[in-house]
């Protein structure tokens, strides 16, 4: 008998491609010339990231567990890894300009947003306690070293210190939720978990509960659901423009699929337990997004707010597949909330694409007024830069307003009708902020013109976002149906 | 090839409007050399993508009818929710494809015709994208294999032919018309929404295949509406009856075609005479299915349309905009369509339908042809004698008015003698009442036709010199596309009428179109009395005949006529007072109600509540929410704290 | 003889654990405690782990607790860093002065 086996590899190849590739990136970073390494080293690891794509799409069907059970791939992983890979390559794509004009142009840059979507996925495919765990704080450890990655600011170095914190505090919780699910259920493993409170029929220990709560507001604080957003604003504010795009988009999906995993996998059973409270950070989060956002002037501020209510919009769908014992309702909360994030990630990268292009005398801005008058000096921009507010805003037919109806259409049929009611109530305070915007580029005194010139890869980013924002409407098939066998997967196993 | 003929005008539409609102942005005014080249790239590539597609439809509607295929092509699935499920499909079969064909080689003589007719115009590439765009979601509606899809097309070419009306933004005229019209299709689109959700309620589908299908199954269905028990199939059909009158302007709903005509005259033959105002026709011939159970519905439809047809006919005698002349004739035209399908004659209303699409489209487009011949004049009144000017425009109207008074052997012809004579085959009391009423539309039809013609290119000149001087005949690029709808007009009809009425109709159609058996209007139009066959013609002639001799050799009659019947001249003139009469019903009321409820309820209760209250409520949560954002690390951890606290304990007190 | 068992290390992972995090928000002066409650925070889920590893005889819980130590010293590495970059920029470490951004 040998002494150990080598575990099936085959599940984990898109995560052993990536940490092989950062790996290789270094050295390609290292070894090539200096002047334009970073430019090498950039290319490559969107390279390296679209690759990862078909060999995260391997998988079609069924459900593979490795490495003893903590390593699992579905087509849910794939769906929340699609969307993740996606995003963190348009991030560092958009990076290129930025880290020019700021005179941050260094190599690491890219190497650690592939290392963070590393981290995010792994935690995506985890299935067990300490897998999630170490997940986590590859992608957490990774970011904050981004966040404060223009080393002269003391803005950028604030916003790295504020998440570092928090952050740090967050995994603290979120670990010591674990120990006591650990001591108190005996098993780290999701898939024993789940068995444990499925004979328990609902009835489990005090100590499991208060792990359950701590480990949920560790993952609160990784979608910055209120009350666990209160870095979100200062970091979006203060870290480089391209690491926020980044931070909008992918932790938040990896978090997103994290947290359902763990709710409807492990804890799926206890759902009559933890609804209320996933309702509760719902309607704070969507609160606070549309009324702390109204009188903010910087407009990566005013993304952070914005971004924490729809983190709350999406979080309906969890609230719904809370539901006890109707499987098919829970399955449609998860769909609807897959479908908000493929959505949500578009609109984001789009705006983000939108904010990056904010310069004047080759300077980047970002105050909400310095957008006034757009609508004369580069109306194509301001065009699609209202078409992304008036998807966020929820505005019928685009996107964004589909991806509310589905979420909303999931809380009406598990009769969450104060959720759905709360929720339309705040995205109308919600389109305030975002038509704002609008209003400020098409009706104010134009202030000194923003610079014209939109790079190809710039150009190509808006023009498929919102592309994909109009036309969704027509031909919303891919995502539905990407969504739907991506929930099967936790559904039926 | 079928995707080819519906989607080739939408990319030509999108080029030509990237032109407009993207390229031409960013030309410098004084730039006109390169504004120039602009606006022939959009002219070229919206032409050119339209002949395309007409090619591409005369291939699919060989493939179809000729050789008997199924055309029906499935794009992709579109909505997959419950049991609402659809796909975006393109129906192959003969009714869709004639459409497909007729809209799209009418639509590509229109576009070239407008190269010569808007050629003054400052922003042509808008032009272009949007007529391009009107023809992409007619073709939509016309092809679409469910309801949701037609009403896709439906809102779509409602949302064009309110664009290309207030084309000329600049003036008020255009957009109150434009206004006008989109305010009064949505009381007709109310409807028909309505009849898609009746419909979907009792069919559980919205697809044409299970609907039409189950319509016999359901024949006897009924459905209870504000507490009483009414035929399920008799409500839908009447709903969607009504979105057909708000589009094809029957009256009651018909105030809004004759303002349209401030749109350019382009944008008056394709859209509000040739393709978009029939798509009611087609809807009913659409879902002759469900209207052959209902005969009901059938009798309003022939009521409405027969009525119509007198209504409109009577009004155009009087009207002394060239256009509006012609606009009433359409919308009369359209009445007779109508009771043709009320009848049961679906065939002969499609017919119709086809033929009228050339000679009107040849009427207008002509009728554009003198009004850029005479600079911009569309007052009748200020014309005349205009025939040894332009010839080839004279020659033209004379084969577009022929086909319209349906005299042997234009196609107008063919086509209005089968409804007349499947409303006298109906046997039944309305069907008299729509063949008595027609004859009579088709008197005055041939009346006004010549009275147009006399007083535009006969007797003495009343323009001014100035203009006089300026007139010329239209360049070839307008006189073709008229010359190749004046083929139509004067063939069309002889040669297709064995097939969409005659003896190889069951082939022609195939199952494209449903007649229960028990209706037998279209066999009985065959064996009508000599004297039915022949009424049309002769009251034809005769309508001819009185306009010769009252604006030809007696012009005095018709001022004496005016002043001795002064009251009916006065009512005619004002179209039977429908404007009046709404304005006094409908819009004095709303604007009543509107300022009260401004004064009342906004500047009192909206405003009060509203800045002072709501809004500042808003503000002050605003200042609040930010607030707590106070930049302290310690407050932020002390929140995330309190969260979990505040979260054990609800876990433990109210959770388990 | 007092006996030492599960619920004692429990309750002492929860003592370390809370004032771990009070020396979070009660502290104003220096970045550094912060980062010295972290690691306390961290250093009582490890005494959790090991107790109910101890307790439950299962080894995962030890194994868990090695991970939480790598990890640990990772973050406490990084977390330095970016402390060193703060004290650059600002000239200070005291927790009070880090808001240039609030609202």
């Amino acid at each position: 008998m040998p002494l150990a086996t080598l575990p099936t590899l085959t599940p984990a190849l898109p995560e052993i491609f990536l940490a092989i590739a950062s790996m290789l990136l270094l050295m390609l970073g290292v070894f090539s010339s200096e002047e334009n390494n970073t430019r090498t080293v950039s290319y490559a690891s969107v390279l390296v990231l679209i690759v990862a794509i078909p060999f995260v799409g391997l998988v079609t069907e069924g459900r593979t567990v490795t490495f003893g059970g903590a390593f699992v791939t579905d087509t849910f992983a794939v769906y929340i890894k699609a969307l993740v890979l996606v995003s963190a390559a348009t991030a560092i794509i958009m990076s290129k300009d930025y880290l020019k004009i700021q005179g941050i142009e260094r190599f690491e840059f890219p190497v650690l947003i592939v290392l963070a979507t590393l981290g995010m996925m792994m935690m995506i495919s985890a299935n067990d306690l300490i897998a999630l765990y170490l997940g986590l704080e590859l992608q957490s450890l990774s970011l904050y070293v981004i966040a404060s990655f223009q080393r002269d600011s003391a803005r950028s170095a604030e916003a790295g210190l504020k998440y570092f914190v928090l952050g740090a505090l967050a995994s603290g919780l979120l670990l010591y939720g674990m120990s006591m699910i650990y001591g108190f259920a005996g098993t780290t493993s999701f898939d024993t978990l789940a068995n444990i409170f499925h004979d328990a029929h609902g009835h489990v220990s005090v100590g499991v509960i208060v792990g359950i709560v701590f480990m949920l507001a560790g993952l609160a604080f990784k979608v910055s659901a209120v009350p666990f957003h209160m870095w979100t604003p200062d970091v979006y504010e203060g870290a480089p423009t391209p690491v926020t795009a980044l931070f909008a988009v992918a932790p938040k999906i990896a978090a997103m699929g994290l947290f359902i995993r763990v709710m409807v996998g492990p804890f799926g059973e206890l759902g009559a337990q933890w609804q209320q409270i996933i309702i509760f950070i719902s309607v704070a989060s969507m609160l606070l997004g549309a009324f702390a956002a109204i009188n903010q002037t910087n407009i990566k501020r005013l993304m952070a707010y914005s971004s924490i209510g729809h983190m709350g919009y999406a979080l309906i769908g969890l609230a719904v597949a809370g539901t006890a014992g109707d499987a098919a309702l829970q399955a449609l909360g998860v769909q609807s909330m897959l479908i908000y994030l493929g959505i949500y990630m578009f609109m984001n990268i789009g705006t983000f694409a939108c904010i990056l292009l904010m310069k004047r005398d080759g300077r980047m801005v970002e105050g909400i007024d310095d957008l006034a008058g757009l609508s004369k000096s580069n109306p194509g921009l301001a065009m699609i830069l209202s078409i992304f507010m008036f998807s966020m805003a929820g505005i019928p037919p685009l996107a964004g307003f589909l991806g509310k109806l589905y979420v909303f259409q999931a809380a009406i049929q598990a009769e969450l009708y104060a959720l759905a009611v709360i929720g339309v109530l705040a995205s109308v305070v919600g389109a305030y902020y975002y038509i704002r915007i609008i209003k400020v580029m098409y009706f104010d005194d134009p202030v000194d013109e923003l610079d014209r010139g939109i790079s190809l890869e710039m150009k190509a980013i808006l023009v498929v976002t919102g592309v994909v924002i109009v036309f969704f409407v027509f031909y919303p098939v891919p995502l539905l149906t990407g969504a739907e066998s991506a929930t099967a997967a936790l559904f039926h196993k | 090839m079928y995707i080819a003929a519906v989607f080739l005008p939408l990319i030509g539409s999108l080029i030509a409007g990237m032109i407009a609102f993207v390229a031409q942005g960013a030309v410098r005014a004084e730039d006109t050399e390169r504004k120039k080249r602009l606006d022939l790239a959009s002219q070229l590539i919206t032409c050119g993508a339209m002949l395309l597609a007409s090619v591409a439809a005369i291939l699919v509607f060989i493939a179809v009818v000729v050789n008997g295929q199924n055309g029906t092509v499935e794009l992709f699935t579109w909505v997959d929710s419950g049991s609402l499920e659809f796909s975006w499909e393109l129906r192959g079969d003969t009714l869709a494809v004639l459409m497909v064909t007729m809209v799209t080689v009418v639509s590509s003589m229109i576009h070239i015709y407008s190269i010569g007719y808007m050629s003054h115009d400052g922003s042509i590439p808008r032009f272009m994208g949007y007529m391009g765009l009107f023809s992409f979601f007619m073709l939509m509606l016309v092809s679409a294999n469910n309801l949701v899809q037609l009403f896709f097309g439906w809102e779509g070419v409602g949302l064009c032919s309110y664009l290309l009306i207030g084309f000329w933004y600049d003036r008020p005229s255009a957009n109150a018309a434009a206004i006008k019209a989109f305010v009064v299709n949505r009381i007709g689109d109310f409807g028909f929404a309505l009849g898609i959700f009746a419909c979907f309620f009792l069919f559980d589908s919205v697809s044409y295949d299970t609907i039409f299908s189950e319509a016999a199954a359901k024949s006897t269905a009924t459905m209870n509406v504000f507490s009483g028990e009414f035929h399920a199939l008799t409500i839908i059909c009447l709903l969607l009856f009504l979105g057909a009158m708000g589009k094809s302007a029957q009256l009651g709903l018909h105030v809004w075609l004759p303002d349209a005509m401030e749109g350019p005259t382009p944008v008056s033959a394709l859209i509000h005479a040739a393709t978009m105002v029939t798509a009611g026709v087609f809807m009913v011939a659409r879902m002759s299915p469900l209207f052959e159970y209902s005969d009901v519905a059938l009798t309003v439809v022939t009521l409405i349309g027969a009525s119509t047809a007198i209504f409109a006919a009577t009004v155009g005698c009087v009207q002394n905009d060239i256009k509006r002349v012609i606009a009433y004739s359409t919308v009369s035209q359209l009445g007779y369509m109508f009771f043709a399908l009320g009848v049961s004659a679906y065939s002969a209303g499609m017919f119709h339908l086809i033929t009228h699409a050339f000679f009107k489209a040849l009427l207008f487009l002509g009728a554009g042809s003198v009004i850029h011949a005479m600079s911009d004049e569309q007052d009748m009144r200020k014309m005349g004698g205009l025939y040894k000017l332009i010839p080839a425009t004279y020659v033209l109207m004379w084969i577009g008015s022929l086909a319209l008074a349906g005299i042997w052997p234009f196609s107008g012809f063919f086509s209005k003698d089968i409804i007349l004579e499947a409303a006298w085959g109906a046997h039944t009391g309305i069907g008299q009442y729509a063949f008595w009423l027609g004859i009579t539309a088709a008197f005055l039809t041939a009346f006004y036709s010549w009275r147009l013609i006399i007083m535009t290119f006969h007797g003495e000149s009343r323009a001014d010199e100035k203009t006089l001087a300026h007139v010329h005949e239209s360049p070839k690029v307008m006189i073709l596309p008229l010359v190749v709808l004046a083929l139509g007009a004067l063939f069309v009809g002889i040669l297709s009428v064995d097939y969409f009425v005659g003896e190889h109709t069951v082939e022609f159609w195939k199952n494209s179109i449903f007649v229960l058996d028990t209706h037998k209007a279209l066999e009985n139009a065959h064996h009508v009395p000599i004297w039915v066959k022949f009424l049309p013609l002769v009251v034809g002639i005769g309508g001819i005949a009185l306009a010769y001799l009252m604006y030809m050799f007696a012009p005095e009659l018709p001022k004496a006529l005016a002043s001795g019947f002064q009251r009916t001249y006065q009512f005619l003139l004002n179209k039977w007072y429908f404007d009046e009469l709404y304005d006094k019903i409908f819009v004095k009321p709303a604007f009543y109600l509107g300022r009260g409820f401004w004064k009342a309820g906004d500047g009192l209760l909206i405003d009060g509540v509203g800045p002072d209250g709501v809004a500042a409520a808003v503000q002050h949560l605003a200042r609040r929410a930010a607030a707590m954002q106070s930049g302290y690390l310690y407050h932020y951890a002390f929140a995330m704290l309190l969260g979990v606290a505040f979260l054990v304990t609800w876990f433990l007190v109210a959770g388990a | 003889m007092l006996e030492i068992g599960l619920s004692h290390y429990l309750v002492l992972a929860a003592i370390m654990f809370t004032l771990g995090v009070f020396g979070i928000f009660l502290n104003r002066k220096n970045v550094i405690i912060i980062m010295m409650s972290i690691e306390l925070i961290l250093l009582a889920v490890n005494i959790n782990l090991v107790a109910f590893s101890a307790h439950l005889g299962d080894m995962v819980g030890q194994v868990f607790a090695l991970f939480v130590l790598t990890v640990a010293a990772g973050e406490a590495a990084i977390g330095l860093a970016i402390l060193v970059v703060y004290f650059r920029n600002r000239g200070t470490i005291a927790v009070e002065d880090i808001r240039i951004m609030k609202g």
